[in-house]
């Protein structure tokens, strides 16, 4: 086997799969040799045609699934097809999050609430099932997708920083409570990224974090899927309970 | 295997105890009922029975009899 393809016959779940980073691990962990089972929102012929070009690319299988996170009772839903189709899901990605900023005084409740729902709860609520799965399994890896937002402090994140940090403390809490099951669970906390979450932020935001960063530029996609890839192989074997910083040099 | 069997079977299984053990047995009665042994169990369960309880139902599994109850009540599982 070639060392590309790390993840041979291995089956992941990438939630946010669609587009940003969620769409950029598809392409790399189909690369890695892994089978996918790619969730996202909503059906789109456009995705649906994204995934079959890279399963013909990459011969491995990636499905589709579709829920809403903001709906507690889709995502159960979900989860019970994983569990009646009897699917093994070796590797999972709670990768799927939004991004909130504005100051405390000007974030309501109700954001800060959406905001968890996506970026905290419904990852949760995901592994949960999941990590049941893995360890019927006997094995599994875990990596969701924090922040640097989730570990620095800045002005206007409190609601999305505050789910990230939410997020990487649940993995480290994950890291030592599923270990004896033969699960590993680690975090990636990126700086900017380029996607269309960063574009949304606008100029400003984005000059404030390349000032900080040694490299003075944005993270690519891949460089963050690059980081899944060898946290979900057996290179990273006894790398758990730990938050990768990809951010340049901060 | 009949359904009682499985389910004693799980429990002989994931906690190395005799089958005269199972009756009265509680959460935390042995050491290997802890909250480790507990998940094993219940996946070990889910697997068995082909179920995916929810997570209220796995806080309130609090003994080998209460566990059958909630099998029947919940997941239509017949002993």
């Amino acid at each position: 086997m070639s060392s590309s393809k790390l993840l041979h016959g291995k089956q992941a779940l990438i939630t946010g799969a669609s587009k940003g980073i969620g769409a950029q691990m598809v392409k790399s962990f189909a690369e890695a040799g892994a089978n996918i089972i790619a969730c996202t929102r909503s059906p789109s012929d456009l995705m649906q045609k994204r995934m079959e070009d890279l399963s013909n690319v990459y011969g491995v299988e990636i499905q589709v699934l579709c829920f809403d996170l903001l709906d507690e009772y889709a995502i159960k839903q979900a989860m019970r097809v994983l569990y009646s189709n009897k699917t093994r899901v070796d590797i999972l990605i709670n990768n799927a999050g939004i991004m909130t900023t504005s100051l405390l005084g000007m974030t309501s409740l109700e954001s800060f609430k959406s905001t968890f729902q996506i970026n905290f709860f419904s990852a949760v609520q995901i592994t949960q099932s999941i990590s049941k799965l893995m360890m019927k399994q006997g094995h599994g890896v875990i990596i969701n997708l924090g922040s640097i937002a989730g570990l620095d402090n800045f002005a206007g994140y409190a609601a999305y920083g505050s789910s990230k940090a939410a997020l990487i403390q649940f993995t480290r809490i994950l890291a030592n409570e599923l270990a004896p099951y033969g699960i590993r669970s680690n975090a990636i906390a990126p700086a900017l990224v380029e996607t269309d979450m960063a574009e949304k932020m606008g100029p400003k935001a984005a000059e404030g974090i390349f000032a900080r960063s040694a490299t003075k530029r944005i993270t690519r996609p891949e460089e963050i899927a690059n980081a899944a890839v060898f946290l979900a192989s057996e290179k990273s074997s006894f790398i758990n309970g730990q938050t990768i910083r990809i951010d340049g040099g901060m | 295997m009949n359904n009682i069997e499985k389910y004693a079977h799980v429990f002989c299984n994931i906690f190395e105890i005799k089958h005269e053990q199972l009756l009265d047995l509680k959460y935390q009665d042995i050491l290997a009922w802890d909250s480790v042994g507990h998940m094993a169990m219940i996946a070990s369960i889910e697997e068995v029975f082909d179920v995916m309880m929810e997570t209220d139902d796995i806080v309130d599994f609090s003994s080998y009899e209460k566990g059958m109850r909630i099998l029947t009540e919940r997941y239509n599982v017949q002993f």
